[in-house]
């Protein structure tokens, strides 16, 4: 292209935020911002419900956090309550890898709930009905749920980009078929007619994922959430599905245009997000409750979109705002256990932290306030100069 | 407007302590290429961007501009180059959209019709005041936008690249009404790249170039070339020097080929011809006669209904854009910043997109991230893409930047059939000439183009041969000579003429 004249003076060089690790500790910023502002509001809403407001809150942001005790010899005490936090991160990240991979395509999913449901399931039935040596029970039940998740996942998909049926109705639909067939299967099948309430007999030793954390119920799951991490940023990153994923998330006609099959990765990018969401049925059934029960996880699908969202579909932020959320809302449960406020309270707070975050224009506001700041400050200190020179 | 600087959050500076001022009751035209910041500019004066710094002054007092409700007090209205009407109400409606006259609570219907009326039969602005917008066609939909701000008592008014989507017959009909209003005692911008506009409407010019006025005078006094010169910073050529051709075999074959459009209407209409290698064939044609079906289905974005297309040997008519890119077929969209570029995507992204699933870029799914970067910054070194890097977000390039993209990824494939559709519009001088000398180099290197574009003096500034389409069908092929004249190829746009089947032969 012809004239070659700079395009960017050195002053506007300076301002320009070009690296890819400033964008990315800008982003970290304003989630630290956005938090916070919650906090506060969360902190004035218990200031009016509570008699005792900052011992809840201290609860609140504290409780998870194990405490090292010296009485009567060195230990630590509170592990259970690190462990509840972990547990509950793990669900969390998993299915904030599943959504995120669906949104990073521009569609929506509320299939998690089921896919993960049904990932129980086939687990369940692998672990009670499979004969294996421990490792290999594992990992038979593993690809169970992993396939259950996908196979969930690939009918909306196909229903999405085949024959264009709104993918928010079809996975909520099918969210329903998913729970009520768990049900009917559990209670037709599997249940445990000694026990008093509705589940599986326990899973066998070989079915069960091996402790990592004494005291807790953290199991190997935790490595198979960090892989699942990692993983997923592998495919977004290095393989050539995610680069389809993402260019049709930027821009469908584009990606058709340059000849991506764009029906097969929408369909597809839906299935591949079903495996993580049934992994997470892995984590709760063979980790934590270690059978399968009536009511396992009434709408957790749901709150994997808050960490997707929170993390801009970014593996290593759902790995950070899993681990954030995870923390909020087990603080939440304990300081309901030991204050007056209610549970109810942390669930304002976190509403308000979605809003904060969905508020696309906030944060590029204060972007502009601040670089209008440094601006004027050095306009100012250019003023002078000029005049002289006249 | 008195030194204003305007500094976009993402660091560009769209705007460098400019200066620039109206008088009243004169029609100033503000030129400038892409990105120059022309845009910008008038959005600032109009309340849609705040500046950064410097002030404004209108009739001598100092404004504050804050929002377009302000500029609208102040007298000052803008018509977008993308339209901002609503598709399903009249005209009327549109017109009075927003401060409504009423009657009791309810909209006065009759009120509406009748003051969109006396409005246009006042400004000679003529539409029918009932009719709905989408019914409507391009050039009357301008006409409503400029009666809209003349509803709200403009008497400043800001005109972005008004005739960027208008025929010669309606760009005479805009110029004539932009007198009248003159006449009026309106005062009248006029944004445009276009230096033949700016000699036939403009009484003074005023010139941008990187975010700096570059000149300021009398329309009068300048000539074409001299307003290029500004505009670009060195001398440019306005016309193109073409090489002798050196015409190969046929490399693409159309056959017969038909496309019936999702709602039923029949768009291309037994539609044939040949490409050869060495040979810039192109398409005129008023717009929405089938050119962009055609394009369309020889790029593989929708399936020929009926016929064959033949690239080489291979049949694509009915394949996909990835088999028919791998038959060799480059294709610069006509929508090119809707289709041709992701704008929330990287630069490197965009530039691979035809290219991602093959080596060297990926192997077995896996993609090399080294080669990605290598590849792109050597396209943006070629075609000298101006950005922060080749990862920065596509959004955060100039149009003309984006464009060059598009220009990138599409020569570097080194296509034995290149698609141009339009591949001039909405660019700048520099851009034209560049993209004019690439189209050429690939001709004289042998490789077959076909260029479709509404732009008549640059289908014969190019071509080889020309054909004409009218309703879906080609009325006319024709070697391009100097005794072929834009006239008797518009009898065959308009559909007046047309060649019998033995004279169509003679030429293809």
């Amino acid at each position: 292209m012809p004239d070659g004249s700079a395009f960017y003076s050195t002053r506007q060089t300076d301002l320009i935020v070009k690296s890819k690790r400033k964008r990315f500790l800008l982003e970290f910023l304003r989630i630290i911002l956005v938090v916070l502002i919650a906090l506060g509001i969360g902190f004035i809403i218990t200031l009016f419900v509570s008699d005792e407001p900052v011992a809840a809150f201290k609860a609140l942001l504290t409780g998870p956090l194990p405490k090292i005790s010296f009485e009567g010899g060195f230990h630590i005490k509170g592990i259970n309550r690190f462990g509840n936090w972990m547990e509950e991160s793990i669900t969390l990240i998993l299915l904030g890898l599943a959504v995120s991979i669906v949104f990073k395509a521009k569609q929506f999913s509320l299939g998690a709930d089921g896919q993960l449901i049904l990932g129980a399931l086939a687990a369940g039935v692998v672990a009670l009905y499979v004969d294996a040596p421990l490792p290999i029970h594992i990992g038979l039940a593993l690809v169970a749920a992993m396939v259950a998740g996908f196979l969930w996942g690939l009918i909306p998909g196909i229903l999405k980009a085949y024959i264009d049926v709104d993918e928010i109705v079809s996975t909520l639909m099918l969210n329903v078929i998913a729970i009520q067939f768990y049900q009917l299967v559990l209670v037709q099948w599997l249940r445990d007619p000694t026990a008093g309430f509705i589940g599986t007999p326990f899973f066998p030793k070989t079915a069960i994922l091996p402790l990592v954390i004494p005291g807790t119920r953290v199991t190997i799951a935790l490595f198979i959430m960090l892989a699942s991490v990692f993983v997923v940023w592998f495919l977004m990153e290095r393989t050539t599905f995610g680069y389809e994923i993402k260019v049709i998330g930027a821009n469908r006609k584009f990606a058709e245009y340059g000849g991506v099959n764009t029906k097969r990765v929408i369909a597809l990018s839906m299935a591949v997000s079903g495996i993580f969401a049934g992994l997470a049925g892995v984590h709760l059934s063979m980790g934590l409750l270690k059978r399968l029960t009536l009511n396992m996880s009434p709408g957790i699908g749901f709150e994997g979109i808050v960490v997707a969202l929170l993390a801009r579909n970014n593996p290593i932020g759902v790995l950070i705002a899993g681990l954030f959320y995870g923390y909020l809302r087990t603080g939440a449960q304990i300081m309901e256990r030991s204050s007056d406020v209610t549970r109810e309270v942390v669930l304002i707070i976190q509403a308000i932290i979605i809003l904060l975050i969905t508020a696309e224009r906030l944060f590029p506001l204060f972007q502009e306030w601040w670089l209008r700041r440094k601006l004027s400050a050095e306009l100012d200190s250019n003023v002078p100069e000029e005049e002289a020179a006249r | 407007m008195r030194d204003i600087t305007k500094i976009y959050p993402n660091g560009v500076v769209a705007n460098d302590d400019v200066n620039f001022s109206v008088e009243r009751g004169e029609i100033r035209a503000l030129v400038g290429e892409n990105g120059a910041g022309k845009s910008t500019l008038m959005k600032i004066l109009y309340g849609l961007e705040s500046f950064t710094s410097g002030a404004i002054y209108l009739d001598g007092q100092r404004v504050d501009i804050s929002s377009p409700h302000k500029a609208i007090d102040l007298g000052i209205g803008m018509v977008h180059q993308n339209f901002m009407l609503v598709p399903s109400f009249t005209i009327a409606q549109n017109v009075v959209l927003g401060s409504e006259p009423r009657k009791g609570s309810f909209m006065d219907a009759d009120a509406a019709i009748r003051i969109t009326e006396s409005l246009a039969k006042e400004y000679g602005l003529e539409v029918e005041a009932t009719a709905r917008i989408d019914a409507t066609p391009v050039g009357m939909r301008q006409r409503v936008e400029i009666l809209k701000t003349l509803y709200r008592g403009a008497d400043l008014l800001i005109l972005d690249e008004p005739t960027a989507v208008l025929t010669p017959q309606e760009t005479d009909d805009l110029f004539e009404a932009v007198r009248r209003l003159v006449n009026q005692g309106k005062t009248v911008i006029f944004i445009t790249h276009k230096l033949v506009e700016v000699k036939e409407i403009s009484d003074t010019v005023t010139v941008m170039r990187h975010g700096k006025v570059t000149g300021n005078v009398a329309t009068k006094d300048v000539s074409e070339v001299d307003i290029a010169r500004m505009m670009v910073g060195r001398d440019v050529f306005l016309q193109v020097d073409k090489a002798p051709q050196q015409r190969g075999k046929a490399k693409a074959r159309v056959e017969h080929l038909g496309y019936i459009s999702e709602t039923g209407r029949p768009m291309l209409r037994d539609v044939s011809f040949n490409v050869y290698e060495g040979e810039i064939l192109g398409i005129a044609g008023v717009e929405g006669n089938g050119q962009t079906e055609l394009v369309e289905v020889m790029s593989g974005l929708k399936p020929a209904t009926t016929g064959e297309i033949y690239v080489g040997d291979r049949q694509v008519a009915r394949k996909n854009a990835r088999q028919v890119r791998r038959a060799g077929v480059g294709h610069i969209p006509e929508d090119r910043l809707t289709n041709g570029v992701a704008l929330e995507a990287t630069i490197a992204e965009n530039l691979v997109v035809d290219r991602y699933y093959r080596p060297p870029i990926a192997h077995a799914s896996i993609m090399s991230p080294r080669v990605i970067r290598s590849q792109s910054e050597a396209l943006m070194a070629e075609f000298d893409i101006r950005a922060a890097g080749y990862d920065a977000p596509m959004d955060s390039l100039s149009g003309g930047n984006m464009q060059k993209v598009v220009l990138a990824r599409e020569f570097s494939a080194d296509p034995a059939l290149l698609i141009a559709a339009q591949p001039t519009r909405g660019v700048d001088i520099g851009a034209s000439e560049f993209i004019h000398n690439q189209l050429l180099a690939k001709r004289d290197d042998g490789k077959a183009i076909l260029l479709v574009s509404a732009d008549l003096s640059e289908v014969m500034n190019l071509s080889d041969r020309i054909a004409v389409m009218y309703k879906g069908k080609i009325t006319g092929v024709f070697q391009n000579s100097p005794d072929l004249t834009e006239e008797e190829l518009g009898f065959y746009m308009l559909g007046i003429k047309e060649q019998t089947p033995e004279e169509m032969a003679q030429n293809m």
